[in-house]
C-alpha cells in the first residue's frame, strides 16, 4: 500500500518542496526513512509513532518505508513530521484520502500529537504559491507568517487529529483563518521609545546621522567615553523610513528562517537594528555552520548593523564585513552547495579615539603615547575605513548644553526630512532594484548623479589632496547626492559636495594616512 | 549445578509459553530454531502473521525483569535469525511480528506470564 504527501523545507533562504512517499509492505516490521534525512528527520520516526498512537490511530505492525524525494537533497528540521504521519495513515488505509496532491503539510509533532511551530514557514509559503500549491496545512503558531502570502489558502491546525479532520473533510472553508492586512502592519512601525529629542547638543553628529539615514550610508563615530555615541546610534532606528512591502518581505524571510519571527505579527515591521557584542565570532557575523544559518550581517539586512567599541572586535571578524558591505550580499560556500544571503545594511560604528579614550577631549588630558594611539587605530584596517562614508567626532558636552531646558529636535521631524529624501530616491531608482543612494553602483552613479561644474572641481581638488581612491570617489558622490536630496534638489551643487568631502575627513583618517 | 538449573528453568518457561500461546489460539510452527547467529525460542502463527517469540524466565525481579533483558543487541540477533528463517523458507513477503513473553516464576506460587506483542522491529 502506497501513499504520497508533500512537505517543505529550507535551502538557504528559499523554500523547497519535498514529496514524501510511504510504502507499507510485509516483511520484518519497522520503519525506515530514506532520502538523506539528517538527525532531526530520522528521529521523527519516534515522534510520529507516538503521535499516531496517541491520536487514537495505530502504526501498522508492518514494514514501513518512507522516501523523501528528491533523494539527493539533504533534509533537515522537524517540519516533516506531519507529512510523514499523514502519509503513514493514508498508506495504511486509516485515512481516506481525497486530495493530497495540491496540499503541502508542515509541522513538528509532539508525543501527545500536538503540533509545534517550526522555523522558515514564510519562505515555504512563498514556494508553495510559486509552484501552484493550493493549500498549506501548518501549526497555528506559524499561521500569521504564512498568511502574508496572498492567494495561498492557509489551514492552521493545532494537532494531528485536527489535521486529519481537515483532510478527511476535504477542507471546509471554516478551517481557514482570516487573512491579515499586510500594508497596515508595516505602517505601525513608527512607534519608538528612543527619540532624538533626548540627545542634547551633538548637532554635527545628528546631522551626519540624518544624512546616513537618508541615503543608507555607513558611519563611524569617534569620541571620548560618555559623550553619547551609543545613545545616538540607538536612536537611528527612529528616523529611518518605514520599510516598503518588498523590503519587509525580504527581512521577514530571513527572520523566519532564523526562527526570530515574532509569534503575533506575520511580517517584521521595523527595520532591524542589530548590535552584536564584540565577542562575536566570524561565523556568527557572516553566517555559517554545517547547515548554514544567516549571520548578523544578514539579520541586519535592510536595517542597521551597529558595532559598539569597534576596536575591541577581533580583526578577523571585522575583515569578514568587507564583502557584505561592498556587495550587499554574503556567500557561504559548503561542499554540497553555496548559499548566498542578502546583507544590505547601514553600518554604524563607534569607537574611542585612543586606548584611554580622551585623545582630543576638550577637558581631560589623554595619557596615551603617540605609538599607543597608532597601534590602537591600526586594529581597524584601511580597507574597512575606506568603506565608511561619514566620519563623525562626538565631542564631550559642555554643562550648559547638558542642562538646557530647550528641547532638542524630535525624531519625528528628522524622520520627515529623511522620508522626503528617500521618496526622491525611490523615484530615481524605480525599477532598478536599488532602494537608496548608498546602493548605487558605479554605472548608476554615472547615469543618475548630475554634478555641477564647481562641485566637480572641488571633488578634483579633494581627490588629489586627500589621496582618494576610486571607491572613495564614488562614495563621496553618493553622500553628496543624499545631501542634495535632503534639500530636495536633484543636482549636486558646490555646498553639497563640500559637506560630503568634509564628513569623510577625520582624525582616524589622517592617522591612517601618516 | 547452577547453570543446569538455569537452563532447566528456561525450558520450563518455554513450555509454559507454548501452552499460553496455544491457549490464545496460536499455532506453533517450530521451537528453538537455531542458526549460527542466534536462536528463536518459539515461532508461531497468529492468523496470517508469523510471530517470532523470545521467552524470558525469571524467578525474581532482583536482577531486572525478563523483558528488560531483551536489549538492542539481543533484538538485533533475533531479527537477524528471523531474516535467515524467512529466507530459508522463502517467506520474505510474509507478515511477521516480534513478541516477548516474560515469565515470572517464583520459588513458590503460580507463574505470571506477560505477553508483549509487537515488542520491537527491525
Amino acid at each position: 500500500m502506497f501513499a504520497k504527501t508533500f512537505g517543505a523545507g529550507i535551502l538557504g533562504l528559499n523554500g523547497v518542496l519535498f514529496s514524501i512517499e510511504v510504502d507499507i509492505s510485509n516483511g520484518i516490521p519497522g520503519m525506515e526513512i530514506v532520502g538523506l534525512p539528517d538527525a532531526a528527520v530520522r528521529e521523527s520516526k519516534e515522534r510520529v509513532r507516538a503521535a499516531i498512537r496517541n491520536s487514537g490511530y495505530e502504526v501498522p505492525c508492518r514494514r514501513i518505508t518512507v522516501n523523501l524525494a528528491p533523494a539527493d537533497q539533504k533534509k533537515d528540521g522537524s517540519g516533516l513530521d506531519l507529512p510523514i504521519a499523514i502519509g503513514i495513515l493514508a498508506a495504511s488505509g486509516q485515512l481516506a484520502v481525497q486530495a493530497l496532491d495540491e496540499v503541502v503539510l508542515v509541522g513538528e509533532l509532539s508525543l501527545d500529537a500536538k503540533l509545534r511551530g517550526i522555523n522558515g514557514v514564510l519562505p515555504m509559503a512563498i514556494i508553495c504559491r510559486q509552484t501552484g500549491i493550493k493549500r498549506l496545512v501548518l501549526p497555528v503558531e506559524n499561521a500569521a507568517e504564512a498568511q502574508v502570502v496572498d492567494t495561498l489558502k492557509v489551514v492552521a491546525v493545532d494537532s494531528l487529529q485536527a489535521a486529519i479532520k481537515a483532510i478527511a473533510s476535504d477542507f471546509p472553508d471554516l478551517t481557514e483563518s482570516p487573512r491579515c492586512n499586510v500594508p497596515r502592519l508595516i505602517k505601525q512601525s513608527l512607534q519608538q521609545n528612543d527619540d532624538f529629542c533626548d540627545v542634547q547638543g551633538q548637532l554635527a553628529a545628528k546631522r551626519a546621522l540624518e544624512i546616513a539615514a537618508a541615503g543608507g550610508h555607513n558611519v563611524l563615530m569617534t569620541g571620548s567615553p560618555g559623550a553619547g555615541k551609543t545613545m545616538l546610534a540607538r536612536r537611528i532606528a527612529s528616523i529611518l523610513p518605514p520599510m516598503t512591502q518588498d523590503e519587509a518581505l525580504e527581512v521577514s524571510k530571513i527572520y523566519s528562517v532564523a526562527g526570530l519571527l515574532g509569534q503575533v505579527a506575520g511580517l517584521v515591521e521595523q527595520r532591524p537594528f542589530r548590535s552584536p557584542h564584540h565577542t562575536v565570532s566570524a561565523a556568527a557575523m557572516a553566517g555559517g555552520g554545517r547547515i548554514p544559518r544567516p549571520g548578523e550581517v544578514t539579520l541586519a539586512h535592510n536595517g542597521v548593523l551597529f558595532l559598539d567599541e569597534l576596536t575591541e572586535f577581533p580583526r578577523q571578524v571585522l575583515e569578514v564585513l568587507r564583502q557584505p558591505v561592498e556587495d550587499g550580499q554574503v556567500t557561504v560556500a559548503r561542499v554540497n552547495s553555496t548559499y548566498t544571503y542578502p546583507s544590505r545594511f547601514m553600518l554604524i560604528l563607534a569607537m574611542n579615539p585612543c586606548p584611554c579614550g580622551y585623545f582630543g577631549d576638550s577637558l581631560r588630558e589623554c595619557c596615551c603615547s603617540q605609538a599607543e594611539i597608532k597601534r590602537y587605530l591600526r586594529r581597524i584596517s584601511g580597507p574597512l575605513m575606506d568603506r565608511i562614508d561619514l566620519h563623525i567626532n562626538v565631542p564631550r558636552l559642555r554643562y550648559e548644553e547638558m542642562a538646557t531646558e530647550q528641547q532638542a529636535e524630535p525624531s519625528k521631524t528628522i524622520a520627515a526630512r529623511v522620508a522626503a529624501a528617500r521618496a526622491l530616491q525611490a523615484d530615481r531608482f524605480a525599477g532598478m532594484g536599488v532602494f537608496c543612494n548608498a546602493q548605487m553602483n558605479h554605472r548608476q552613479i554615472k547615469d543618475q548623479c548630475q554634478i555641477s561644474k564647481d562641485a566637480q572641481e572641488l571633488l578634483r581638488q579633494a581627490f588629489e589632496k586627500m589621496k582618494l581612491n576610486a571607491r572613495s570617489y564614488d562614495r563621496i558622490i553618493k553622500v553628496a547626492q543624499t545631501i542634495a536630496d535632503l534639500v530636495g534638489q536633484n543636482k549636486i551643487a558646490y555646498e553639497h559636495m563640500a559637506e560630503a568631502v568634509q564628513v569623510r575627513l577625520t582624525v582616524a583618517d589622517s592617522a591612517h594616512n601618516n | 549445578m547452577k547453570k543446569m538449573n538455569c537452563v532447566e528453568k528456561g525450558h520450563r518457561g518455554e513450555d509454559l509459553a507454548v501452552d499460553f500461546l496455544l491457549a490464545k489460539g496460536y499455532r506453533i510452527v517450530t521451537r528453538n530454531w537455531r542458526v549460527r547467529s542466534g536462536e528463536i525460542d518459539i515461532i508461531a502463527q497468529d492468523d496470517d502473521t508469523l510471530v517470532f517469540c523470545e521467552v524470558k524466565t525469571r524467578s525474581s525481579i532482583r536482577c531486572g525483569t525478563g523483558a528488560e533483558a531483551v536489549d538492542r543487541r539481543k533484538q538485533r540477533k533475533i531479527v537477524q535469525a528471523a531474516i535467515l528463517y524467512l529466507q530459508r523458507y522463502h517467506l520474505m513477503n510474509q507478515r511477521c511480528r516480534f513478541d516477548v513473553i516474560e515469565i515470572l516464576q517464583p520459588a513458590q506460587g503460580q507463574p505470571q506470564i506477560q505477553h508483549i506483542s509487537n515488542a520491537f522491529g527491525g
